[in-house]
């Protein structure tokens, strides 16, 4: 339980450091692999089934759908795999530190938790959510976006599963439903913009101001 | 039962393009199936004041639902009588196919599915879940016209929009977690977490909020959040800008005042009431500096529905009955007065091809209804009596001397008179003046007629009197919100 939460937190630092659009996919599936063992040995510890679909759900749509079309997008629109970094690497890194070290003070001092694992749980998934923004703001392609998204996610779930056991059932196969529509949907902007720009470079969008 | 035909009769209607081909038919069946609605829910909405409906624990709706669902039926009316016109003329002139105007009117109908359902459903996550949705299924309407620009905003809508509701995933979880620790509820129904409100932990129930807030009110175009509204709002097909800004707005606001609800029961008003007030005075203030050097028509429209937005959130955040009244008096109003002014701009830009302010001339001249219109339109919406947008802007102003906030109400008052002027001066502009030459005098259709009509009685009505049947909503909506 504790190791996942820490291999997380070092995969989501990983993500941080990557160059590479397919290195940002694999280590978005990576992430989302420890969360569903951690969900599954979750649901094994509580022989709790609802939880064996949940697993099963971000194993299907987490590890295989959403990494598989995001690739096979990549591949199709022939977009050259530079994330297009506004921040170099070392950098962020030391930014996506300094913003844990702020989830760990947080867990601590203002949510009052009092067991290690819960400070270790809640500070890691707030820091998965915070450097998911990080990568949205300071990533140029829009693969990267919907990525740094989806990342923000992975940490409310991380949140949710380490944090309360798990949230009602019909809730979490509502989210889930609801993030498949959304990578669907995005995939389909991205096409768009391809087709219209020439190009998936974010920074580039700036026809709309003031 | 009854949100059943609330729930059901949008799927019906989302069911006719895909049957019908001609697009005039389709347009006229959606015209009266949300005119259906409208009347059933004015009845539900009165029968709820009395009492809640609940259905299978999943589905619960009280008076604050009644009133949400009047507000949405009242718009998708509207805004489907102007798509009449507005998409029978854009097939004509080539701009759409016919299979894409039959697709406009299936997604008009989700969007209008999805909005109804974030109001009558009980679990908080689904409320999240629903509000997701109408994200999703409006940003196919923002980027309908596929330009470039309108890609662009919708692309920037979907993920502003969507990392502002992935905070409020957290804020939800938050709220579950003090829900099942402190007080033993494993399950997010609202009904169940508010009854046990008191037991809760004040701590993360604060900071549950503050993300709450975050999120939701990115979607409600709360300053500094605002930055996706005026693209979408400038870029969508017309009857959606109505949509958009008369209610989807104050559906993500209607989540806000759920979570409220919970946190004012267990810590008192006063945080809440503060941080409403503190982001309504800022959408205030940045809405009146866009305002000033805005050129383009419909994007001076979103900067006044970020403006309206943060009166709202003020008048909510003063937290007294009058306040309370103000602001959810001020949601209806604002809807109806938004509405007719993005009809009237959506008709001088078919009619003038361009979105520029300083580059048209004479609309009072060129199209004398829609001229009309926006003319006491515009007095209407920056505030001026005898308009209902006037009476509810002096009562949340009341609310705030009485509560003693003189210096947010100073500077509710200072950014009311400037935006007051902005719009005065840019409206002034495009409707005096003479018209260009060469343009032919514009006849309005029938539906038109109506629209503007209904639209222009129900706002000068408001302002001189609020029907009983009305009144009675709103004060049993204020007795759900009002805690105390």
């Amino acid at each position: 339980m504790n190791l996942l939460v820490i291999i997380i937190f070092v995969l989501t630092l990983m993500l941080v450091l990557s160059k590479r659009t397919v290195a940002l996919i694999n280590g978005f599936m990576l992430q989302s692999f420890c969360l569903f063992v951690l969900a599954l040995t979750r649901a094994v510890w509580a022989k709790d089934s609802e939880l064996y679909v949940v697993a099963a759900l971000i194993l299907l749509l987490k590890v295989g759908l959403i990494p598989y079309f995001l690739r096979w997008m990549v591949k199709k629109i022939k977009i050259d795999d530079n994330l297009g970094l506004s921040i170099n690497p070392m950098l962020s890194l030391v930014i996506a530190v300094l913003l844990s070290f702020f989830s760990y003070l947080f867990a601590e001092r203002i949510m009052g938790l009092q067991n290690k694992p819960d400070v270790a749980a809640f500070s890691v998934s707030l820091s998965v959510i915070l450097i998911g923004i990080f990568i949205m703001v300071f990533r140029m392609k829009a693969v990267a976006q919907v990525i740094g998204l989806l990342v923000i996610e992975n940490g409310s779930f991380l949140t949710a599963v380490a944090l309360c056991g798990s949230i009602p059932f019909f809730v979490e196969i509502a989210i889930f439903f609801d993030i498949f529509v959304f990578a669907i949907i995005l995939g389909i902007f991205i096409f768009r913009i391809n087709k219209l720009f020439t190009h998936i470079d974010i920074d580039k969008l700036k026809t709309l101001r003031g | 039962m009854e949100l059943l035909v609330v729930l059901g009769l949008p799927v019906a209607l989302a069911l006719i393009p895909l049957v019908i081909k001609e697009i005039r038919k389709i347009a006229v069946y959606h015209t009266a199936g949300y005119f259906v609605l409208m009347i059933f829910s004015l009845v539900l909405a009165g029968r709820l004041t009395g009492r809640s409906i609940s259905y299978r624990d999943f589905f619960y709706a009280d008076a604050l639902s009644g009133f949400f669902v009047l507000l949405i039926s009242l718009v998708s009316f509207i805004a489907s009588l102007y798509s009449v016109n507005y998409i029978g003329e854009d097939v004509r002139d080539n701009i759409i196919s016919n299979r894409k105007a039959r697709l406009y009117y299936l997604l008009f109908d989700m969007f209008v599915f999805t909005m109804f359902f974030s109001t009558v459903v009980d679990n908080l996550g689904i409320i999240w879940v629903s509000i997701e949705m109408t994200t999703l299924t409006s940003a196919f309407l923002v980027g309908f016209y596929n330009k470039k620009e309108s890609v662009e905003a919708a692309w920037k809508y979907i993920i502003i929009c969507s990392v502002g509701i992935a905070l409020a995933l957290f804020g939800t979880i938050l709220f579950y977690y003090t829900a099942s620790l402190n007080a033993g509820v494993h399950s997010l129904n609202w009904t169940e977490i508010s009854a046990v409100s008191a037991k809760l932990n004040p701590n993360v129930l604060k900071i549950a909020f503050l993300f709450i807030l975050v999120g939701f009110g990115t979607k409600a175009g709360l300053a500094p959040m605002h930055t996706w509204l005026p693209d979408a709002h400038s870029q969508a097909v017309t009857p959606v800008s109505a949509l958009l800004s008369g209610v989807l707005l104050k559906t993500a606001l209607y989540a806000i005042l759920r979570y409220m609800i919970i946190v004012n029961k267990c810590i008192g008003p006063e945080f809440t009431g503060n941080l409403l007030v503190f982001l309504g005075l800022i959408s205030l203030v940045v809405a009146a500096v866009f305002i000033i050097v805005q050129k383009d028509i419909k994007r001076l429209l979103a900067y006044s529905s970020i403006e309206h937005i943060g009166i709202i959130a003020v008048g909510i955040g003063f937290g007294t009955w009058l306040g309370y009244y103000g602001a959810l008096l001020h949601m209806f109003n604002h809807a109806v007065t938004k509405s007719l002014m993005f009809f009237g701009a959506g008709n001088i830009i078919k009619k003038y091809r361009s979105h520029n302010i300083r580059q048209i001339t004479g609309v009072l001249q060129s199209m004398p209804l829609t001229g009309f219109m926006l003319l006491i339109g515009v007095f209407a919406l920056s505030g001026s009596p005898p308009f209902s947008i006037f009476l509810s802007e002096i009562m949340v102003l009341i609310a705030g001397f009485t509560g003693k906030s003189f210096a947010a109400c100073f500077i509710f008052l200072a950014c009311i008179a400037v935006i007051f002027a902005g719009l005065i001066f840019h409206f002034s502009g495009l409707l005096f003046g003479k018209k260009p030459a060469a343009m032919q005098v514009f006849v309005e259709p029938m539906s038109n007629k109506i629209l503007f009509i209904f639209l222009g009685i129900i706002m000068v009505y408001f302002g001189l009197a609020i029907p009983e049947y009305f009144n009675n909503i709103l004060k049993a909506s204020i007795n759900i919100l009002q805690v105390m």
